[in-house]
């Protein structure tokens, strides 16, 4: 067995934040003794990523994946716990270890703003000690996967956001990272843009062998990308599993949709169907997920039937169930 | 350390700055502008006489190196290392292996670049106009170099562990502004420091500002005695000890407390 890539054990962080009523009294009061309070952002987090993996991080606004990704890039130290990355204790943010990671973020641009984005590409190529010949043969790689060989020599500030996106993601994989942590990366993008990274991201990862941690609000990003997935919500962690186990967990029906040809007025239908829509001759059904084929069989047998599909209950309707209960 | 890292910084630090560089000759003119008003005031005030020694050329020669030591000292970068730690951008810098201090330092020479293509000729200008009396020597203009390079890292030393208690506080930069206050007084400024009344001029060879600008110009325009001479030498390194020494301190306690609470 391999040693992992990311290790993580019982990671907390508390913020003592401070706190004050509104108000001009209130305003002074904490002037002269100021109030605290204490917020768990992240509450004894664990789990284990082997190399190679890419995996999704997902949860509501607040429910403490930055704060988890910051810690494991060094950004912030734990309050309790313990967590390596390729060995190392990220905090400690030693050079080894900063120059085997990579940290892009969809909300914040390292690239220099008013100069190519080549010029900002050679000096991280510098920063990160990448031999000149190796620099040039990863910069066309990347260049070439991501299709925009155009972008290279016209200022930052001129491109559009894929654009940009495009540029953070090859100023974070210049110096061969071997672990990626993507915050976001599709924030704002349309859709195709998204495809494209999505594509680039799944392409890059097979040739390279890099492990991704990514968090998205998009759960296609999700979908698409990550085999597993890791959700988080109020800070703790409530799966850690594949996706399709979260989607059964939540949701163990099936949507069955019908059509039936004109005059079928109130069909008979099997026991354990649901209805849940009916409009002219369209219905839509809920079953549970094992009765599935069973009931479809029976409808086709017994129904005058145009058209019908079986369905999963859409991934945002699921997801929107953990974060509006806080529990699965 | 990485010096291959740290020139390509400045080298794109320098491509940036050039995008803009009549933001840049203007700031340049401004900064010109206080010492350019006291080389008149001090240079009609002197007339045909001397005023505490010094004649209407001296003056003209002491402010005019006056306006290129300000310049190659003045450290535009400690407005700005208090914008990183406070919009975030602060975050990309750590996540390099270089530590964040050359990224400072490669803003301050590629700085001083764009300013000295403005500022150079200007002066050179303003003393085919004005007529300075140097008395300038070999031997001071050797000894100009060191003071200089000192000054300059004293200067930016000084005002780098004022900008970094942006950690602490989001606003720091009034203490820059007290610090620019306390050199336009104390540092040679408003008058040569041989000229500043008694308490005055004892606070300004004590305090560290007349060794971020006056004391070079001092040592170029040979105002000072030997004794004077290494007297401010050893003022300036023992002032860039301690400013080396809060900087240092200071970045470590503003880094851990960064990581506690975020950025």
């Amino acid at each position: 067995m391999t040693e992992p890539s990311i290790f993580v054990r019982d990671l907390t962080k508390t913020y003592h934040v401070p706190q004050r009523d509104p108000g001009l009294r209130a305003s002074l009061r904490s002037l002269v003794r100021p109030s605290h309070l204490d917020v768990d952002a992240v509450r004894s987090v664990s789990f284990t990523i082997q190399p190679g993996e890419m995996v999704g991080f997902i949860g509501p606004n607040g429910a403490g994946k930055t704060t988890t990704l910051k810690m494991l890039s060094g950004l912030l130290f734990p309050t309790r716990g313990e967590a390596h990355v390729l060995g190392y204790v990220p905090w400690r943010r030693q050079a080894g270890y900063l120059r085997q990671i990579s940290m892009v973020l969809g909300n914040k641009s390292q690239m220099l703003w008013d100069i190519p984005p080549l010029d900002t590409f050679r000096v991280l190529g510098e920063i990160y000690s990448v031999p000149p010949a190796d620099f040039q043969r990863t910069l066309d790689e990347l260049v070439a996967l991501l299709e925009m060989e155009a972008l290279l020599t016209r200022p930052v500030r001129n491109l559009s956001l894929g654009e940009r996106m495009k540029c953070e993601l090859v100023a974070g994989l210049l110096h061969h990272p071997r672990v990626l942590f993507l915050d976001e990366p599709t924030l704002g993008l349309d859709v195709s843009v998204q495809a494209r990274l999505r594509r680039f991201l799944v392409e890059y990862n097979r040739r390279s062998g890099i492990t991704v941690l990514l968090t998205s609000h998009y759960m296609a990003d999700v979908a698409a990308l990550c085999p597993r997935l890791l959700l988080i919500h109020q800070g703790a962690l409530l799966y850690d599993g594949e996706l399709n186990g979260l989607a059964r967990r939540l949701a163990p029906f099936k949507l069955i949709r019908l059509s039936l040809g004109e005059g079928v007025d109130g069909p008979a239908l099997p026991a354990g169907v649901e209805t849940i829509t009916r409009e002219d001759g369209s219905l839509t059904l809920r079953v549970g997920r094992d009765a599935a084929s069973a009931i479809t069989a029976q409808l086709l047998n017994t129904l005058p039937v145009l058209d019908l599909t079986v369905e999963d209950p859409p991934l945002e309707a699921v997801i929107d169930q953990i974060y509006q209960e806080g529990t699965l | 350390m990485n010096p291959r890292g740290g020139w390509a910084l400045i080298q794109s630090t320098w491509l940036s700055w050039l995008q803009y560089r009549s933001f840049f000759f203007l700031l340049a003119f401004m900064w010109m502008i206080p010492p350019l008003i006291y080389l008149l005031v001090w240079s009609t005030a002197a007339g045909g006489q001397t005023v505490g020694g010094l004649s209407r050329g001296e003056f003209v020669a002491y402010y005019l190196t006056l306006i290129l030591v300000n310049q190659l000292t003045y450290a535009q970068t400690n407005w700005t290392v208090g914008d990183l730690i406070r919009e975030g951008r602060m975050n990309t810098l750590l996540l390099r292996p270089l530590a964040p201090l050359y990224d400072t330092l490669a803003s301050e020479l590629a700085g001083k670049i764009v300013y000295m293509i403005f500022i150079i000729p200007a002066v050179a200008l303003l003393a085919l106009l004005l007529k300075p009396e140097w008395h300038a020597t070999w031997g001071t203009g050797l000894l100009f170099v060191p003071t200089l390079l000192l000054a300059w890292a004293l200067r930016f030393f000084w005002g780098y562990w004022l900008a970094l208690l942006a950690f602490w506080s989001t606003r720091a930069d009034g203490l820059l502004a007290l610090q620019d206050a306390l050199i336009f007084l104390l540092a040679g400024m408003v008058a040569p420091v041989a000229l500043l009344p008694g308490p005055m001029q004892s606070a300004a060879i004590l305090l560290p500002f007349r060794y971020m600008i006056g004391f070079p110009v001092e040592v170029l325009t040979g105002q000072l005695s030997a004794g004077e001479l290494w007297l401010g030498f050893a003022a300036q390194v023992v002032w860039l000890l301690v400013a080396l020494t809060l900087s240092a301190a200071v970045w470590r306690g503003g880094i851990r407390r960064y990581a506690a609470i975020g950025g």
